[in-house]
Parts: structure tokens; C-alpha cells; sequence
């Protein structure tokens, strides 16, 4: 049996060195790969400093964050130096699309005072003004519901963070089959994003451009998958925090929470808030109910023009996490993903079937059928 | 560790220039190339790291033992029926309990029986379906006397080796074992070839796939009720190079990275939507996977020794289990069976009119069997990408349903990378031939510009956040 030397003979094609293959290339050593990898790799970090400085800005704070920043901040400065940045912006620019910047500027309409009563109501396009003096109280009588057709449809908008893909394609297909109702694009799910890194996606300036831009009538978002944790940007001056789920942070999270409401509102839009589910993680839970606990209270605040869909309770099995559920035929449905966090289809089936009673409530989306006699 | 990321450009960093540094001293270089794909391995979860040292004892364990019972047949079949069990029940439950659990109860709710079963939340640990096969082809091999055992350290680098641990290609013990054997050469490694898969791997991935998948596939398949005709074809066919595009740059970038360390990888894609045929296509998608169901499932069933019938019967039940190692979901099974069905289809018809010789083919030749063969693959695409069977129907139904309405998905971007998708695949050979013959004599500084410029203009072009290569699930 042959033994094995420690220092085993090299096996490959042999020859010179650079002469050409069958094919017509050449072959090349270890160390000029290991050289042109290392090389290709620091030119790229080069012409593409901004946005990894941007992605390694927008990390959960922590040692690794502050070490790729040490790393990152100075390679920006080279490559701005150097104007390597320019063809990356050039190809951006070309293709319509913004170069990475960071922007944690968070423009909120005036806090709200004790309650609001809508002078237009909800879908009418009239922006709702707030009164100052009343709590907030649900109305004494039944208001007439807004009505849209298929001549004047409820334009949709679905928005927020990974956790409303799902429920929002759901929410599409469960309205969207209503003639009377209309898509405002395509779902506006941002992964990773949140209402507490506006330097990851700012979300305040972008819910206003959107509301500004088209007419929206009913927005539907979900936030929070992200924010459970201590660090927070675009905080006001002056305003320091505690940790995640003290009351500075709560009181700052509730103020982002209603300001992007407000937001809404003011543009004359009825919000569906859909709070975070429980998830297979119980300290993730815990920290998400907080949050929902946040978001609920600011919805409270807004009852003629928020509602609030509790995705923790729709989705859990006597009060925990279930991969699981049966529907009203008893047929068993997986509803959440292999990760426990996001939703199966059947998941967001179960979702947007909640959202669409409680924009039916606001809303009517039928009558139209009998005044034209149609079914 | 996902291959388009900083972490891996950082990890990839490292372990280049140390395993070339180890390469010469073998005992040193599987120690550490082990370690460094646990480590690969344990960024998904730590915890899999145990399933895949399991995998690979268990395994060895077997071949080992099936090895020792030469001269004994019967002992040797059973130790191999124990080895393909351990492992197809170690995949079952993680891939299928589920399925099966929940298939089960509700096939018994539907006859008016309540069995309650439990369903447990299991995380599908990341290129188990790969390494298993791997893992049983290694002892069935074993078994058949084409390969003898190796030692535990080196069926290690063999099952665990990073570059193809999490989404193939499926390389066979006699590939790759005997390049783990002796050292690779340090003077002869072919850069270019390596750089173009991994640079044109980066772009499939990064550029197309997530383009389609974000611009009219998710959108239509969440809701294709909700779209015109014309949207829902096009939807398909992006679907069609969406999955090409992710699944084969996953594998360019992972036979790119092998070649850097020294490895030659089993080629997995040979332009597939240029097959004239379906038994064509599976002879050029995931080349790999076909194989190793044609010699380890199909052929052991009696391939097409055994009469018409049979023949038929284990190309329908090797297409079935394809479709059903894909995922544990009726979908992925009908699939399957599509392909199947067809194939069985195109044998019954070779065995009725003969068969043209490919050589004498005209361009109308060409051109129809491309298109049919091309049309039968999206078809069976549909159900392999809906969520359930009403989706499917709905998307077949609004094919016919909804021509004529406004199609705003239907854009000249979306146009254009189907086009770039489908259109590569009929590229001549001869074309990245020369390109790569150039870009092997630049010096060192022109071949980095133009790599780095290249990565610029994919991250540029593709989204902030890539999503998981879709073979991932698998």
C-alpha cells in the first residue's frame, strides 16, 4: 500500500507556464489568481464605496457595524478623492435610479391634539382636520359610508417592510377583485426597512411623496420587524433615548408611528395598521408586542380614520406561534413561512380577509352593483 | 454564506491564498478546507453543522462496511438498502414530515376521518437535498465497485467542499475524489474561465433574475387573476429565464470559485432553452441532477431494459421523485409528472415515426422542436413556481381569458432581459471563446479593472438586496 507523503506531488495539466489551452486561453499561476482577485475585489470596494458605505451605515449598530464603518468611511473618501464614485453614479443616473445617500430628515405633520374628527371623511380627498379638546370616542351614529364604483374606484396602496409582502399580495387579491377598486402599484414591500433607520429607507419621506404624488384613499402598512431595538436615527434635537421599549423610545416610536398615520390622514387616506405577528422566537414576540402595543395606541388615538389588524392574534393558536391553521373548511394550511417570522399565502389569506371587513366598515365598495342593477 | 456578498468576498479572501499555501502539504490543506466550509456552512445556522458531520460519518461508515462485506451479497445489498434509508430518512424529515403530515390529515378530512397528526415547525436545513444525494451516490458507488472507499478526511473535503455544498452541482466520488487525492497544480489554473463564470454567474443572478422576480414574476403569481393575458404569458417566460438565471449563475460562481482553488466542477447548464426535444432539455438543465437520477434511480429500476410498459412506468415514477426532490409540495409533483408525461410522449412517438438524426435537421426543424420543447418547459414551469393548484389554474385560464386589456407590467426593460436571457443561450461558442482567449493575455491590473468594472456595473444595475438563489429551498 503506498503511504501518502506528507508533501504529495502536484497533479493538474502540466507545461509552461502561460502556454495556451486548447481553447486559446492561458493558463495563469496561484499567485496572479490570488493578485487579480485581490486587486478586482479593492477596485470594485473603490467604485462602488458610497453604496457599500451606505449598507454598512444602514447595519444593526454593534462592533461589526463600527468596524466596517472604520473600514468603509475611509475607502468613501478615497474613492470621492479619487472621483471613482462618478461611474457608478453615471450608470445610476442612466437607469433612472437615485445614487445611495443618506437621508435621516424626518418631516411629521404637528402632533396630534387629544382626538380627531373628520370634516371630510375618510376617501373623500378632504383632509381631515384635527380639533382640539375631545377624546377620542367612536361615533354616536352609523356616518354614511364613502361609496366607490368602478367609474370612481378606492385606489390601494400597500406598504411597509418584508412581513407585508405577503398579507399585501393577499390584500390585492382579496380587493382587487372588487371592480370598485383599484391598485396603487405594485405591493411596496422594503426588506430590512423600518420606522426607526430613516438612513435605511426613509419611509416619512417617501409615504409623503407617494400620498403628495397620487391619489390614495386606503393604505394599508406594516412596520416594526425591524425596529426592535435600541438605536434609532432622525432623532429631533434635543431628543435623547433610553433602550428599546423605554418610555423615550416608546414616546419616539409612537410620534413616528402617528406622524406617518397623520400623514396619510392629512391627504385625506384611511390607514389599516397591521400589527406584527407572533412569531417562533418568544423574546421576538415579546419585543414585537411591544411594538404593536405602540402602534395600537396611536391607531386608538385616530378611530374614524385608522383601524388596527392584530396579526398577532389572527395567527396564533391559543395564543402561540403555529406554522398551521385551519380554515373554515378544516382543511389544514401552512401559514407561516420556514423562518417563523414571514406568512404563507394562506397566511396572508387569513390577514386580508380581516382588512378587507374593516375597509368594507369605511367603505362602500358594493352599492354600485344595485344602482346599475348589475351583480 | 450567500456567494454575491461582502461577507463572502471577505471569506473567500482568507481561504484562497491559505489553501493554495496548504495545497503542497495535503494533510494540512482537508483539514483546513473542511474547517473552512463548516465555517461557510455554520453562517446560515450552527446547527446544520451537525446534520452535516452526521451526513458524512454515516456515510463513510456505510461505504466502509459495504466495502468490507465483499463476497457477501446479501449482507452488502442490505448494508446499502440501510445506507440510501439513513440518509432518505434523515431528508424525509426535514424536507417532508410536514407535507406528509398535513397531506395525510387533510386526505382524512376530505373522506370525513379526524386524525390528528402534529405538525412540527422544521427549518429546512440549507443544501441537504444536495449533499444527500452526494452522500448516497458516494456508497452506492461503493457498492457497485466503481469506486473504492476513501479515507473519513478526504469523503470530508469530497461531501462538505464549500463551493458546492449548498446548491450543487452534484459531483460524482470519482470527479472529485481523486482531485482531492494529490495536490493542484499552483502554475496552471485557468483564471479567465474561472473569472467569465463567476462574472457572468454575478450578472445572471444579481441583474436578471432579481429583475424579473421584482418587475412582473412575484407580481403575477401572487395574482394572476388580477392581469392580462398578455402580462401572464410574459410573466412565464420571465419565469422561465428568472429560474435558468438564478440556478445556473449559482452554479457559474460556484464552478468559477472551484477553478481558482484548483477543481474542475461537471459542467450543470448547456443552453437548455435551445433543446429540440425534452429529453434534449434534461440533457442540458441541471446536467447533474438528470444524471444522477438517470444512474442511481432510473437505471436501477430496470431503465429501458424492461419492456415498453415498464420503461414508461420508471420514466413517469424517475420524473415524479424529481419533481418531488425539488420540494415537498402537489406542485412540484405535477411537475414532475408534466415532464414525464412528456417525455414518455416523445419515446412513444421515436418508437412510432423513428427518429431524425439531429444532423440533418433544417431551420424549420429547429425552429419547431426549439419552440414546442420551449413551450412544454414553461408550461410545467407554471406549477413549479405557483404556491398551490388554483394559482396554476389561474394563470392557465387568464392565458386565454384577458387579451386585449392594458398590460403595463409588459415594459421594454422586462422585454429586454428575457431577451438577453433566452437570446445567451444561442450564443456560438466560439464568441466568449475569444473573449476569454483576450482577456487571458492582459496583465495582471487590466484583468482587475476589468473585473472591478464589471462588478460595479452589476451592483449598480441590480437591486439593494439580492434575494436567496431560488435553489436554496431545495
Amino acid at each position: 500500500m503506498a503511504v501518502e507523503s506528507d508533501r504529495a506531488g502536484e497533479v493538474g495539466p502540466r507545461g509552461p507556464l502561460g502556454s495556451p489551452t486548447e481553447e486559446g486561453r492561458q493558463f495563469s499561476t496561484a499567485a496572479r489568481a490570488l493578485a487579480v482577485t485581490a486587486l478586482a475585489l479593492f477596485l470594485a470596494a473603490l467604485l462602488n464605496a458610497q453604496s457599500i458605505y451606505k449598507s454598512v451605515y444602514n447595519q444593526p449598530e454593534g462592533t461589526q457595524r463600527e468596524v466596517a464603518l472604520a473600514i468603509a468611511g475611509p475607502l468613501r473618501e478615497v474613492s470621492m478623492a479619487l472621483r471613482l464614485d462618478r461611474p457608478r453614479a453615471w450608470v445610476e443616473s442612466a437607469i433612472g435610479r437615485e445614487h445611495a445617500t443618506i437621508d435621516t430628515e424626518i418631516v411629521l405633520p404637528p402632533p396630534l391634539p387629544a382626538v380627531t374628527t373628520p370634516t371630510g371623511g375618510p376617501g373623500t380627498g378632504t383632509p381631515v382636520e384635527p380639533t382640539n379638546g375631545r377624546t377620542p370616542t367612536a361615533p354616536a351614529a352609523e356616518p354614511e359610508k364613502v361609496a366607490f364604483s368602478p367609474e370612481r374606484k378606492m385606489r390601494l396602496w400597500v406598504a411597509g417592510d418584508s412581513l407585508v409582502i405577503t398579507p399585501g399580495y393577499a390584500i390585492y387579491r382579496a380587493l382587487g377583485r372588487s371592480a370598485a377598486v383599484e391598485k396603487v402599484g405594485d405591493v411596496d414591500g422594503r426588506v430590512a426597512t423600518g420606522l426607526t433607520r430613516p438612513d435605511v429607507f426613509n419611509w416619512f419621506r417617501h409615504v409623503t411623496e407617494q400620498v403628495e404624488k397620487r391619489t390614495i384613499h386606503t393604505v394599508v402598512f406594516c412596520f416594526g420587524g425591524n425596529d426592535d431595538h435600541d438605536l434609532m436615527t432622525g432623532l429631533p434635537k434635543g431628543v435623547s433615548l433610553d433602550g428599546f421599549g423605554g418610555p423615550k423610545w416608546t414616546k419616539e416610536y409612537r410620534r413616528r408611528v402617528g406622524g406617518l398615520m397623520d400623514i396619510v390622514n392629512r391627504a385625506g387616506g384611511f390607514v389599516v395598521w397591521l400589527g406584527l405577528p407572533v412569531t417562533d422566537d418568544d423574546a421576538q414576540t415579546r419585543r414585537w408586542r411591544l411594538i404593536n402595543r405602540a402602534a395600537l395606541a396611536e391607531a386608538q388615538r385616530r378611530p374614524d380614520t385608522v383601524a388596527f389588524v392584530d396579526m398577532d392574534g389572527l395567527l396564533s393558536k391559543d395564543g402561540e406561534f403555529a406554522s398551521y391553521l385551519r380554515n373554515e373548511d378544516g382543511e389544514l394550511l401552512k401559514v407561516r413561512a420556514p423562518d417563523g417570522v414571514h406568512l404563507e399565502r394562506a397566511g396572508g389569506d387569513i390577514v386580508a380577509r380581516e382588512v378587507a371587513r374593516r375597509v368594507r366598515e369605511v367603505y362602500d365598495l358594493s352599492s354600485w352593483r344595485n344602482d346599475d342593477g348589475g351583480g | 454564506m450567500l456567494f454575491p456578498t461582502a461577507t463572502f468576498a471577505i471569506f473567500f479572501l482568507i481561504v484562497l491564498p491559505l489553501s493554495w499555501l496548504l495545497m503542497p502539504w495535503v494533510h494540512r490543506w482537508r483539514p483546513f478546507i473542511i474547517g473552512a466550509s463548516f465555517v461557510f456552512y455554520s453562517w446560515w445556522d450552527w446547527r446544520f453543522v451537525v446534520l452535516l458531520a452526521g451526513s458524512i460519518l454515516w456515510n463513510q461508515l456505510m461505504a466502509v462496511r459495504v466495502h468490507r462485506a465483499a463476497g457477501q451479497p446479501g449482507q452488502r445489498k442490505m448494508l446499502l438498502w440501510l445506507a440510501v434509508a439513513g440518509n432518505l430518512a434523515v431528508l424525509g424529515y426535514f424536507k417532508y414530515y410536514d407535507f406528509f403530515v398535513s397531506s395525510t390529515e387533510n386526505l382524512a378530512t376530505l373522506v370525513g376521518l379526524d386524525i390528528p397528526l402534529e405538525v412540527r415547525t422544521i427549518v429546512l436545513p440549507v443544501g441537504i437535498s444536495f449533499y444527500t444525494f452526494m452522500g448516497i451516490s458516494y456508497v452506492v458507488d461503493v457498492y457497485r465497485g466503481d469506486t473504492e472507499p476513501t479515507t473519513l478526511e478526504k469523503f470530508a473535503v469530497y461531501l462538505s467542499f464549500f463551493p458546492h455544498l449548498v446548491a450543487g452541482p452534484i459531483v460524482r466520488p470519482n470527479e472529485l475524489i481523486p482531485q482531492i487525492d494529490t495536490p493542484r497544480s499552483p502554475r496552471r489554473v485557468d483564471t479567465s474561465r474561472a473569472f467569465y463564470l463567476i462574472a457572468a454567474g454575478l450578472f445572471k443572478k444579481v441583474v436578471i433574475s432579481s429583475y424579473l422576480a421584482g418587475n412582473i414574476v412575484d407580481e403575477v403569481f401572487a395574482n394572476p387573476d388580477q392581469y392580462s393575458s398578455l402580462e401572464i404569458l410574459i410573466a412565464i417566460y420571465a419565469y422561465a429565464v428568472q429560474i435558468y438565471a438564478d440556478f445556473s449563475g449559482y452554479t457559474d460562481i460556484a464552478i468559477g470559485i472551484a477553478l481558482l482553488l484548483g477543481f474542475t466542477f461537471p459542467q450543470n447548464f448547456d443552453s437548455p432553452y435551445a433543446a429540440v426535444s425534452i429529453q434534449d432539455f434534461w440533457r442540458r438543465w441541471h446536467m447533474t441532477l438528470s444524471r444522477w437520477l438517470r444512474d442511481y434511480l432510473y437505471i436501477p429500476l430496470g431503465g429501458s431494459r424492461r419492456g415498453v410498459v415498464i420503461t414508461y412506468r420508471n420514466l413517469l415514477l424517475t420524473m415524479l421523485l424529481g419533481g418531488l426532490w425539488h420540494g415537498a409540495g402537489w406542485t412540484f409533483v405535477a411537475w414532475g409528472l408534466i415532464h414525464g408525461v412528456a417525455l414518455c410522449a416523445e419515446r412513444f412517438w421515436r418508437e412510432r415515426h423513428g427518429t431524425k438524426p439531429e444532423e440533418t435537421f433544417t431551420w424549420v426543424d429547429y425552429l419547431w422542436r426549439r419552440l414546442v420543447t420551449f413551450h412544454v418547459v414553461c408550461f410545467a414551469w407554471i406549477f413549479f413556481r405557483s404556491e398551490t393548484f388554483g394559482v396554476a389554474w389561474d394563470m392557465i385560464t387568464g392565458l386565454f381569458t384577458r387579451w386585449g386589456q392594458a398590460s403595463p407590467l409588459v415594459t421594454g426593460p422586462v422585454l429586454l432581459a428575457i431577451a438577453v436571457g433566452i437570446g445567451s443561450q444561442y450564443l456560438p461558442p466560439r464568441v466568449p471563446r475569444a473573449i476569454l482567449a483576450v482577456f487571458s493575455r492582459l496583465n495582471v491590473v487590466a484583468q482587475a479593472a476589468v473585473l472591478a468594472v464589471a462588478l460595479m456595473v452589476t451592483q449598480a444595475l441590480g437591486p439593494e438586496d439580492v434575494a436567496p438563489f431560488i435553489y436554496f429551498q431545495f
